[in-house]
Formats: structure tokens, sequence, C-alpha cells
């Protein structure tokens, strides 16, 4: 450093560092059940609220991990006939159903060349445990399909080990393309209709284009049958996250 | 036993049908809406500027977010069949309505229709538009014996306050 007229250099305090707070970013993306969003409707709201209060309640005792359409969950249930009276099941999670209280969520496995589907609802007492042994997402929100693909699309090892997973980490997208099983299915699944992105059709172009037969382009210029939810979450958010520090 | 709901029934159904099937409905409406951005008051059969109205509320809260907005131009474009009329829905609605959140549009009924069906008609315009105003809903005046009364509750009211 150049000294000025022989006297030692004005100190010059380090640049500050800059700090940048990933923590405010994060939380934008909170998950949100779906069971939580009302449906739209002539109901009152008042039955909502009132659901609400009690999913809330539940919640607190009892955790209700977060988890979507294709994660593997291991579900433990009361039993009254079981040795030990509890029952535990391990599948892929096929469908979540039902607004409020009802809310229900079917996994799907196949146990010794047997595929077996059992529907949960979320907020039973009979349910003693949910544990995520594998959170994904998939392509579609309803995997039904998976009745008619090969059955290794829908086995899983009942005595799976949990995948670990970093907190704060993007929930990872599986973009399997699943084969099927030769025709007939038990719903036309190549149809626009279902909106399906996760089976690899391997059936003729002229099957694929006599399907879209049935596709109604007009639905998605229809601006009335749009619902969007974003305000109606916001507050349902606020109000969770007041409810639950409580 | 019955299983499913009999055809005639429509209980909690929201949209009425037009036409001969859901694609010639939206296209009936499409007509309409096109016709009301052009002329901003249209005479039509009730029921339809019933229906058409949500149509209209919604594409004009689309055009609110912009022509740079990929979905809203999709929208305009389907929406509007006469194409110089998306740059006025762009250009002069849009802006005229950016300062109110809703009702964008003002429904009348008027007088059944002339012809042989004697349907109920109305009339459905965009306010802020330039044309005359119509005669709307008149209030009752000031003298008639409800409205005496309830002046004097109200003046009670503020000298016991």
């Amino acid at each position: 450093r150049v000294s000025s007229d022989g006297k030692p250099p004005k100190f010059q305090p380090p640049p500050k560092p800059v700090i940048i707070d990933r923590r405010t970013q994060k939380e934008e993306r909170r998950f949100l059940s779906p069971e939580f969003i009302p449906p739209r409707g002539r109901t009152d709201p008042l039955k909502y609220y009132m659901e609400r209060k009690d999913m809330i309640q539940r919640r607190k005792v009892f955790s209700i991990p977060e988890f979507y359409v294709g994660s593997v969950l291991a579900v433990t249930t009361a039993e009254p006939h079981a040795s030990d009276k509890s029952k535990r099941f391990v599948g892929i999670c096929i469908q979540r159903g039902g607004k409020g209280l009802g809310a229900t969520f079917v996994l799907r496995n196949v146990i010794e060349d047997q595929g077996v589907e059992i529907c949960y609802e979320l907020y039973s007492p009979r349910i003693q445990a949910i544990e995520v042994l594998k959170l994904e997402k998939r392509l579609d929100e309803n995997l039904m399909y998976l009745r008619d693909a090969l059955p290794e699309y829908s086995t899983f090892d009942v005595n799976m080990k949990p995948v670990p997973r970093m907190a704060n980490e993007e929930i990872p997208l599986n973009k399997l393309q699943v084969r099927m099983k030769p025709k007939p299915w038990s719903k036309r699944w190549e149809r626009p209709k279902y909106n399906i992105k996760g089976i690899n059709f391997e059936l003729p172009e002229h099957k694929m284009q006599a399907a879209q037969k049935w596709s109604q382009p007009w639905l998605e210029f229809d601006m009335l049958r749009e619902y969007d939810t974003s305000k109606i979450e916001e507050k349902i958010r606020k109000e969770l996250s007041e409810e639950l520090e409580k | 036993m019955r299983l499913s709901v009999a055809a005639a029934i429509s209980h909690g159904r929201v949209y009425r049908r037009f036409g001969l099937n859901p694609r010639s409905r939206l296209d009936l409406l499409r007509n309409l809406v096109t016709a009301l951005v052009r002329y901003e008051r249209i005479e039509t059969p009730w029921a339809r500027a019933d229906e058409m109205r949500g149509y209209a509320e919604r594409l004009i809260d689309y055009a609110k977010r912009g022509d740079k907005d990929e979905r809203a131009m999709r929208m305009a474009d389907f929406w509007l069949t006469e194409k110089d009329l998306i740059h006025k829905l762009f250009k002069v609605l849009a802006p005229r309505f950016q300062p109110h959140p809703g009702s964008y549009t003002r429904l009348l009924q008027i007088p059944n229709r002339d012809g042989l069906d004697r349907a109920k008609m109305a009339v459905i315009e965009l306010k802020g538009n330039p044309l005359p105003p119509l005669p709307g809903p008149r209030r009752d005046s000031d003298k008639t014996l409800l409205n005496q009364l309830l002046k004097g509750y109200r003046q009670d009211a503020q000298r016991a306050a």
C-alpha cells in the first residue's frame, strides 16, 4: 500500500459480507393440504370453518405429514382382531379425495400377486401413524391407471426403509411413463378427458387419433369453470399458521 | 332401483343450455361478447345476457393482466371473433376498468320482445360507455308515506343521540 506522507495508511474496514437470507424465500413454498381448500358451491362457509377447526384440533394431537399422489406411505391403523391390535400397510398413494374431515387417500400395493387398494380417512381416530417412506410427485393427480399397468409399477417392499430427504428441498417429480397391460382397461385412459401424461401408450397411431375425437378444445376457454383458489389459500394458510402456533 | 338422475332434474346446475351442444353454446355467447365489446350496449334475451355477463367480466379481468400475457392474448383471440376488437379490449376497455375491482356491466330488463315469442329481453351495457345513459331503476321520491316516516325516525334518532 502507498503510505500517505510517511504516516501509516488510513484503516480501510473490510467490505461488509452480503447476507442472502434464503429462509424467507423458502417459507413462501409452504404446503397446504388439499382438503383444506373448500370446493366451489352453495354451502355455507361456516360448515368448512367448523370442519377446519376440528381438523386443526386433530393435527395438534396427531401429526399428518406432507405427501402427494405418487408418494409411498406406511399407515398403521388400530385393528381389533389383530394380535397386537394394529395393522401396518405400505403402498403408493394413488388418489387424494374429499374435502374437510372426510378427506381420504387410497394406497395401492401388490401383495403376493394380488393388487390391494385401501382407502384411509386422514382424520380417522383409528389411524395411529402415517409415515412417508418416499416423498415424490408424479405427472398426474390421479394414478388410478396403475390398476391397468403392469404389476411391477405398483409393487413396493413392505419392509422398505424411508428414503432420506434433506429439509427444504424441492419435491422430486418422477417423470416415469408407465407401461400398460394389453387392452381392455378399466377406463379408456387414452381419451383426452383423463389427460394422463404418465402412461407410455404403445397403441397404434390411428387409435390415438380416434381417441382425440372425444376432445373438447373449447373447455380450456370456458372462463367460468376456472376456480381461482389463491386468495382462499392465503386466508386458510394464515389461519392454519396462527392456530398451530397456539 | 333408479341409479341415475332423471334427465329433467337439474338441481344446482349453474350453466344454462343454449344452442345445439356445449360448443354451440360457447359460440353463441362468444358472438354476444364480441357484439358487446364492439357496440358497448346490446339488447338480447335476458337469459343470454345473464349468461354472457360472467364471461364478459372475466374477459375484462384477463385483459387487465396486459397484452404481454400469453394466456390473456389466447383468451381474447378465442372470445373476440372480430380481431380488431382485441386492440380495443386491451387499449381502451382495460385501462377504463383498471380502477374498478369488478362488475363492469349493467343488466336491465326491458319490455318483452314484439314478435310472436314475447321473450323476456334485457339490455346489457359496459359501464362508462359514451352513449346516452339508460333510465335506471328509479328510487321512490321523498314524498311517499314510507319515506316520510323513515325520515322522521332518522330525525328522532339524531335528536336523541
